[in-house]
């Protein structure tokens, strides 16, 4: 009586499961193996799109990048995110002094593209400010810095609003003693503070590093992964090869070296934070 | 001291960008000129630019659009994940633990590995760039979140609560639909912010799926506007797009502020 209709509940999740993201998942990591433009029928030739990845001189530049997008997201959003964070958490009004952080995080994708544009842009605001003519978006890597940059700015207050929560639920008797103990400041933060707030950074460090291995929105709108080829991250190489380029195969491939980066990569994170 | 300084200088820098963006949103569309960029225009022409940037870059059909998405999939996405999460708690699916890691595992998977597939299968079955197969997609990717949130809800919820229902004769939808569906509002509706505002956001999706102007998400219109509007559209009008797409997710959080923080807390019994 109660067992009829079980099934009948947990399926249309486990259909739409199934159907839109496992299949997909499974059909991508086989045409991975594949020669396939979409009309033709795919060809097996094993792993010859994944031979043809380690000398493409693209794939180069867009493993850079996403490198570069790795490195720079720890240091910045999630950094200076931190500094903000701590510099505010404990002082009268620290809210406040942390508006101007939430603010941009109200803007989606391209609404960050439409107002970094007119600033970046070689007669913009920026080159007009600094009283010089800097290409900010053409030349490789100093592209990726500038987005980067524009990532910055978007992306750092919700960091900040993590950390300061984290900041705020940690006990407060160790720190009353150390400070009684006469530490105080960089020494304080370095070996009170910093090591009872590790699980939170784990949390934000570990889902900066996935977020920044997959960055493709921001390069899409800004740059197109151009000009040329030379600001691509590897998902949007991925996007390229199949949708531009018709080389569904190729694109499956780089997606499959996508998600295995990401796995690996969150994997020998999580042992390392775990152990 | 020196706390507040390093904050105001910091502040200040970022007030810069949100500073131009506002004062030039509010410009009328002809007096851009970037080297007086900082000074405010004696004119407020703000509801000018968001009237001509829907208009010029046909932004009403796709803001519909996205509205629909954006509404539409969380409702069914939570609903069904709410069902499976009753199911497998409540109901006591045997093996539910596998059934939660299957959907709960869809989460893993990125975007990139799906293109291609969505794309040709979408493109054979008539589903390409209509409205019902970026309902369908964007509810799959919704629906683990749901179950996920929801488990954990109703693990937290007293048995006998359903035994007592049980009782009194109640069918186990009935029970779902009446009695745990209305129980776990908060949860619900943190829930659907959540994927609103992800499907709200969305680009890469609206990118492969859809062509059309009525059916392509706002986001994916905007981005290709993108790559001509500073050839064609004035640029208040094309900062007014971004403040106008930017402003339903802002509103929906400040609106739920409150549910949004108890909804969370509750879900993470």
């Amino acid at each position: 009586m109660l067992g009829r209709f079980r099934h009948g509940y947990v399926a249309p999740a486990a259909i739409l499961v199934a159907v839109l993201l496992y299949a997909p998942f499974l059909w991508t990591a086989y045409l991975s193996l594949t020669r396939y433009d979409g009309l033709e029928p795919p060809a097996w030739i094993g792993f010859a799109n994944f031979a043809k990845l380690l000398d493409d001189p693209a794939l180069i530049t867009s493993t850079r990048n996403t490198l570069i997008w790795v490195a720079g997201t720890m240091v910045l959003p999630v950094g200076l995110g931190l500094l903000v964070a701590v510099l505010s958490y404990d002082i009268r009004g620290g809210a406040w002094y942390r508006v101007p952080f939430m603010l941009p995080y109200a803007l989606s994708g391209a609404g960050l593209a439409m107002v970094w544009s007119p600033i970046l842009s070689h007669d913009g605001i920026s080159n007009l400010l600094l009283g010089v003519d800097t290409a900010f978006l053409q030349e490789a890597p100093d592209n990726t810095l500038a987005m980067l940059l524009v990532w910055t700015w978007q992306q750092l207050g919700v960091n900040t609003l993590l950390f300061v929560v984290g900041l705020q639920s940690i006990p407060k008797e160790p720190i009353e003693a150390a400070r009684l103990d006469g530490a105080s400041g960089w020494r304080l933060f370095r070996h009170v503070i910093w090591p009872l707030m590790r699980p939170l950074t784990a949390v934000v460090v570990g889902l900066a590093l996935v977020a920044s291995l997959k960055t493709f929105d921001i390069v899409w709108v800004l740059t197109q992964g151009g000009p040329g080829r030379n600001s691509e991250t590897l998902a949007v190489t991925m996007y390229k090869e199949t949708f531009v380029a018709s080389d569904y195969g190729y694109g499956s491939a780089v997606a499959v070296m996508l998600t295995v980066v990401t796995g690996l990569a969150s994997y020998l994170y999580l042992r390392r934070q775990v152990r | 001291m020196i706390r507040r300084a390093v904050l105001i200088v910091l502040g200040l820098i970022w007030l810069g960008p949100t500073y131009l963006l506002l004062v030039n949103a509010s410009r009328p569309a002809a007096s851009y000129d970037p080297a007086s960029a900082w000074v405010p225009s004696g004119d407020f022409a703000l509801l000018e630019n968001f009237a001509r940037a829907v208009e010029n870059a046909d932004l009403g059909g796709s803001l519909a659009s996205t509205a629909l998405y954006a509404v539409v999939s969380p409702l069914l996405a939570v609903i069904i994940g709410a069902l499976a999460g009753y199911t497998i708690v409540v109901l006591r699916l045997r093996h539910g633990f596998w059934w939660f890691l299957l959907i709960f595992g869809g989460t893993v998977f990125p975007s990139q590995m799906l293109l291609v597939p969505l794309f040709v299968s979408y493109s054979d079955a008539g589903l390409y760039d209509t409205r019902v197969g970026l309902i369908l997609v964007y509810t799959a990717i919704n629906v683990p979140l749901g179950a996920f949130v929801l488990r954990n809800f109703y693990s937290g919820v007293a048995f006998s609560i359903f035994e007592a229902a049980r009782m009194d004769g109640a069918s186990t939808w009935r029970i779902f639909w009446r009695i745990y569906l209305p129980m776990s509002l908060s949860a619900l509706t943190a829930v659907f912010i959540l994927e609103f505002t992800f499907i709200w956001n969305d680009l890469v999706f609206g990118l492969t799926l859809s062509q059309t102007e009525d059916v392509r998400p706002v986001m994916t219109a905007l981005a290709g506007l993108m790559s001509d509007v500073y050839a064609g559209t004035p640029v208040p009008v094309g900062l007014a797009a971004g403040l106008m797409v930017s402003l339903p997710t802002v509103a929906l959080f400040l609106a739920t502020q409150r549910l949004f923080a108890r909804g969370l807390s509750l879900g993470s019994v």
